[in-house]
């Protein structure tokens, strides 16, 4: 049977065939990185793109994945068999432009990608950006990816 | 149809039946701590008279939110131990829960979603007047936090029904998801929620949270400060993802609630990093 974990913001959970990750994101990014032979994977809900405090790693793309990473080797999983499914990173509709915390979502963006290919972890999709939420749920069972957004879905099968 | 749904709300809002109810009590216990005349005593007195807010207030009091650590058995002690603004924001908490936590459809908001993010955007505000030293409004902070999108809960049947047009609204003429609520349905979400507040004859203070949470350059000036905080609370939540619904992030950040707040960039994006720590806080709330 399949069990459905609730990943929350600034959480991480790695879990196996037959699993499903949910989480619900604004400006943060959901990072779901999969691995096909092992059939398991790991979901992290990132705030921020770079660490202000040490202690919880999860919140900032920049220790987050790493962490991610390591916990998938320690589970037997192997960086050539492995690819990531981004989503998330939306702002809001209307702001002043200076304003550094509505950049938020941008920020989460760029810093994501690019944490993942210096990681050489190759990004299959990356529904990103725009001003909606999104509920996304990520399927160990095959690595697949449903986004939820503005009362529509999408299924992201590439792995 | 369109046509049909403003014609429908206006019934709606004009016929207080259709508005939904909270206990008595709530709405006497927020005039009464206004009230010089009031003592702790009568206020205890009129929360005992319902028992089952009675109940559940008691439960809150020694939750791990608001407990001080010695077990709360009775009201007038809890008036005591916690003081009378806090109790009157649990006596809100236990009054308001029942409309609040629920499914919302047309935003599609999962049962819970609502209530967590009211109770999120409660304790943020609340935090940020104590940061900014405005420890006299705290309590009503908490309070308009809590109940600032009631009125999505009457608007959502409709928003179902007109979301489209509502969406492709936005987007062709580039404003934000209230507006477009209020051109199509002749009502927004604000406004029905201070409808629903007068219905309970709470404090304009608490009307006005409601009013202008999403355009809190519009507030009279009595109440922009802390419909400024609120505000804040409620962006920085739903970017967090705390009770984002269909409507997203289709709402402004005001950059003049920033300033009336007084809030460095740094200060907000601390604020927005520790909200894990909030909605822990949040879910110690029952």
């Amino acid at each position: 049977m399949q069990t459905l974990i609730n990943v929350g913001v600034a959480q991480m959970e790695i879990a196996t065939n037959p699993t499903v990750l949910r989480t619900i994101l604004g400006s943060c990014i959901g990072i779901c990185i999969y691995d096909k032979v092992k059939k398991a994977g790991g979901l992290a809900h990132i705030l921020l793109p770079s660490s202000l405090d040490k202690d919880k790693p999860a919140k900032y793309a920049d220790t987050a994945i790493p962490m991610l990473l390591n916990n998938l080797y320690k589970e037997g999983c192997k960086k050539e068999n492995m690819s990531a499914k981004i989503a998330g990173g939306a702002s809001m509709f209307k702001f002043s432009s200076n304003l550094s915390l509505a950049m938020i979502g941008e920020r989460n963006i760029e810093r994501t990608i690019k944490l993942l290919e210096e990681n050489s972890i190759p990004i299959m999709v990356a529904d990103v950006g725009g001003n909606n939420g999104r509920v996304i749920d990520f399927f160990l069972a095959d690595g697949r990816l449903k986004v939820r957004a503005a009362g529509k879905e999408k299924v992201y099968y590439k792995v | 149809m369109l046509t049909n749904i403003k014609e429908r709300l206006e019934q709606v809002v004009n016929n207080l039946g259709q508005l939904p109810s909270i206990p008595d009590v709530a709405g006497k216990v927020i005039n009464m701590v206004n009230d010089p005349e009031s003592s702790f005593n009568q206020i205890a007195l009129e929360i005992s008279k319902d028992q089952a807010i009675t109940t559940n207030v008691l439960k809150l009091c020694n939750s791990a939110y608001f407990s001080r650590g010695k077990e709360i058995l009775s009201v007038e002690r809890a008036t005591v131990t916690l003081g009378i603004k806090e109790v009157k924001d649990i006596v809100f908490v236990a009054a308001t829960k029942s409309i609040l936590d629920k499914e919302i459809i047309g935003y599609d908001l999962a049962k819970g979603d609502l209530w967590k993010h009211g109770l999120s955007v409660a304790v943020l505000s609340k935090q940020i007047a104590l940061l900014k030293k405005k420890v006299d409004i705290a309590d009503i902070a908490f309070t308009g936090g809590i109940i600032h999108d009631v009125g999505k809960t009457v608007l959502a049947l409709y928003v179902q029904s007109a979301f489209k047009e509502i969406l492709s609204l936005v987007d062709s003429k580039q404003i934000s998801f209230q507006m477009a609520e209020k051109e199509i349905m002749g009502f927004d979400h604000q406004e029905i929620g201070e409808k629903i507040l007068s219905k309970w004859s709470f404090p304009q203070i608490l009307k006005d949270i409601v009013r202008y949470h999403h355009e809190p350059e519009s507030a009279p000036a009595d109440s922009k400060l802390i419909v400024s905080i609120v505000h804040i609370a409620n962006v920085i939540c739903l970017m967090g993802g705390i009770g984002i619904g269909s409507d997203g992030l289709y709402h402004q950040l005001s950059d003049a609630a920033i300033q009336t707040v007084g809030l460095k960039e740094t200060e907000l994006e601390r604020i927005y990093a520790n909200l894990p720590d909030i909605v822990n806080q949040a879910s110690a709330i029952q």
